[in-house]
């Protein structure tokens, strides 16, 4: 069988306290799988890792193959600290060129500023390592950016009025070339780089929240988020936002392929709010309705974004009898259209009738997985839920 | 609600604004036109700052270096290489866009008032830069005698025809910032603002869509500063200060945040006020104006703490029009 997503001993920490240890799961394409267990077991920590919105301590997660949280490879850590030597070396051929050209000037106040600055971001790059990596990387291409336009600029216009360095009979000439034609492209490249992707999926090793809704897993929250400033539909669509391709030019120039784009979505939009029954609703505040209907509204906004698999965070928790069951055929509907369906949920009569598979949680521990039947029955869990004791008495 | 479409309000208002030089006002028209084109011109300037702060709900104190930014872009473009007004406005605004980029990309990751003091800091960096690089902007003694724009060979002149050009920059600038708030990307940022987190799990990428913000309101913004460089003729660091910062925020936070009708209100209001405060109060107690602001902007706060036209009205017409359009596109089909 396929599995959509594998999770391999996935841990995290916060401070001393482990609220996940050694999670593995497997989830297969196309099952309702569910996840249980007590408050405070983990299970929300479990998908805010899944999500990106955590970073696991430990483990790894493969969305239909893909690492989400990949492994750190030793490749990809070489990778950084050639990276960061280059950095590195490159700053030292910068730093006598600098002097020597703003010494000669008058006005070198706010230029030796840029350098103490300079210098203090490569030493807290050294010194910090490459966890912090993102910010000072930031910090340094500022003002290598800078740094660089400006004497290159000035060498381009004054080519034949540079000095010696000073003390020297050595020509900044000598200099100026190289260190123009190298340090302008590497600054250029990596500032592109560091503007178009993400800092993190360059130097860091994992995927943002972003990037694995793009991939197909979307998500609802346990406390309902919302937009609720904003009207049924705009939650819709902006749950498609990843699907569409617009940007700023076609946008602002209206083009024929930006039009069609809007006028699918919004199509798509009134199918998706009449799949799970909102309807009648599509134009008001999301705000201005009632707690099922947010609950809806959550799982359309989730659905919008054509996910493969499906992250339901307590979907029917403050529902009545009436509104959770229609939930679950809703549920039901959304995976007999081949999404799969991972669930969290507090009330074990709904996950009995609803999941095909059920993982236990406890203490951010994997305590048993099972049909729903086998999970009933598991000692462990009756303990977990009820205390021990009452294990014995129940069975 | 009335049942007249937008469009045709919009083309009422288009007309009435081109007939304003021609109301029969006498000897004080170009006064009252002067008065109305810096209206209409703080007017772009709020629909630019209101991209950020009104549709990504960040607090950005710092939008008047962008102003100051395109001024003296457009100043010194206009000194040194006699430039058309036409080529000048999308160089202006392409180098407020790139400083908004140079400025939001490693600052957007603050959230909240660490953000809002790092964009303070800009702007005072701003003013700074303008006032000790001599050899750049003549610093303190301001850049005199910018040629006025030329448009079919006529070098601009009067009060009138400064106020047409100001209302077709506002007609572009409408242009864009409509069209963009009804957009993936307007919608972007309407998320951004309400739920971080929940925009992110929606496919959003934060940095990017706030980068793109910011260099959009900046590049506004800039455009403004090449308009007023060319319309004043003379620029000076002092015009830049941190306070008109907090004026054009007091104009979209008075008028509705996020709502682009409110935010033009509210400079049409405020603005023109501070001519009236001019003739009521008494000599030297000019300066007092922003005392009556904040009177304004607190009494706002007691009773009408979503401005003139709050952001969720605007949003509830936007539905409406969207069901109108699909009710008649449905009955074709």
């Amino acid at each position: 069988m396929d599995t959509i997503l594998k999770v391999s001993s996935l841990s995290k920490v916060f401070g001393g306290l482990s609220a996940l240890s050694d999670i593995s799961l497997e989830v297969v394409t196309g099952k309702i799988v569910g996840i249980i267990g007590p408050n405070g077991a983990g299970k929300t920590t479990l998908f805010n890792c899944l999500t990106g919105l955590y970073y696991p301590t430990d483990g790894q997660v493969f969305f239909q193959g893909n690492p989400v949280v990949p492994e750190l490879s030793s490749r990809k850590a070489g990778l950084v600290q050639r990276w960061s030597l280059i950095f590195i070396i490159l700053s030292l051929a910068w730093l006598p060129l600098f002097w020597s050209f703003f010494l000669s000037r008058t006005f070198f106040k706010v230029e030796l500023t840029l350098l103490a600055i300079f210098i203090l971001s490569i030493r807290l790059l050294v010194v910090r390592g490459l966890k912090e990596f993102q910010l000072w990387a930031w910090s340094v291409m500022f003002v290598f950016i800078l740094g660089d336009l400006y004497l290159a600029i000035w060498w381009l216009t004054h080519p034949t009025t540079l000095g010696s360095l000073p003390g020297t009979e050595v020509r900044l000439a000598y200099f100026a070339f190289p260190w123009v034609s190298f340090a302008v492209p590497f600054s250029i490249y990596l500032s592109w780089q560091l503007l178009l992707r993400d800092v993190r999926q360059l130097y860091g090793f994992r995927l943002g929240p972003d990037q694995i809704n793009r991939l197909g897993m979307a998500r609802t929250f346990q406390n309902i988020r919302l937009f609720l400033g904003l009207s049924v539909l705009d939650n819709v669509r902006i749950g498609a936002h990843g699907r569409m391709h617009q940007q700023v030019g076609s946008i602002l120039l209206r083009t024929r392929s930006q039009r069609n784009e809007e006028n699918e979505i919004e199509q798509e939009t009134l199918e998706i709010l009449r799949f799970v029954g909102l309807e009648h609703r599509t134009f008001d505040l999301s705000g201005a309705l009632a707690y099922g209907e947010q609950r809806r509204l959550e799982l359309a906004r989730a659905l919008a974004s054509h996910p493969r698999l499906l992250l339901l965070d307590e979907p029917a928790a403050g529902m009545n009898p009436q509104e959770s069951s229609q939930l679950m055929q809703l549920i039901r509907r959304i995976r007999d259209q081949g999404v799969t369906v991972l669930i969290i949920e507090h009330d074990m009569k709904v996950m009995m009738n609803l999941a095909d598979n059920i993982y236990a949680l406890d203490h951010g521990e994997l305590i048993a997985y099972g049909t729903p039947d086998e999970i009933r029955a598991n000692p462990r869990v009756i303990e977990a839920y009820l205390g021990r004791g009452s294990a014995d008495a129940k069975a | 609600m009335s049942k007249i479409s937008p469009r045709w309000k919009l083309t009422g208002l288009l007309i009435l604004a081109l007939l304003l030089p021609w109301l029969p006002l006498g000897t004080s028209t170009s006064y009252f036109l002067r008065v109305i084109t810096t209206a209409i011109l703080y007017m772009i300037l709020a629909l630019g700052l209101n991209i950020v702060a009104g549709f990504t709900g960040l607090l950005d104190l710092g939008y008047v270096g962008f102003y100051g930014i395109g001024a003296y872009t457009a100043g010194l473009l206009t000194i040194h290489f006699d430039l058309s007004f036409w080529v000048i406005l999308p160089m202006a605004a392409l180098n407020g866009a790139l400083w908004g980029i140079l400025l939001g990309a490693p600052t957007l990751r603050l959230t909240g008032d660490y953000f809002a003091i790092v964009t303070f800091g800009f702007s005072e960096l701003v003013v700074l830069v303008l006032r000790n690089e001599l050899w750049l902007t003549r610093g303190p003694m301001g850049l005199p005698g910018i040629s006025p724009p030329i448009v079919f060979g006529h070098p601009l002149k009067l009060a009138w025809e400064f106020y047409y050009l100001v209302v077709l920059l506002l007609m572009i600038v409408l242009l864009v910032v409509t069209r963009l708030e009804e957009s993936r990307l307007g919608r972007a940022w309407f998320a951004i603002r309400e739920d971080e987190t929940a925009a992110q799990c929606c496919g959003i990428n934060l940095i990017r869509y706030k980068i793109i913000a910011f260099a959009i309101s900046a590049s506004i913004g800039a455009m403004g500063g090449a308009f007023f460089a060319r319309w004043f003729k003379f620029i000076h660091p002092d015009m830049f200060k941190f306070w008109e910062s907090i004026l054009i925020l007091c104009l979209i936070v008075f008028g509705g945040m996020g709502s682009i009708a409110g935010t033009m209100l509210g400079a049409l209001i405020l603005i023109p006020l501070s001519e009236i405060l001019r003739a009521i109060l008494p000599q030297g107690m000019f300066t007092a104006r922003y005392l009556i602001y904040g009177l304004i902007l607190v009494l706002m706060m007691r009773w009408r703490p979503a401005g003139l036209v709050p952001f969720d009205r605007a949003q509830e017409s936007k539905a409406a029009r969207t069901r109108e359009r699909l009710a008649t596109s449905g009955g074709k089909e």
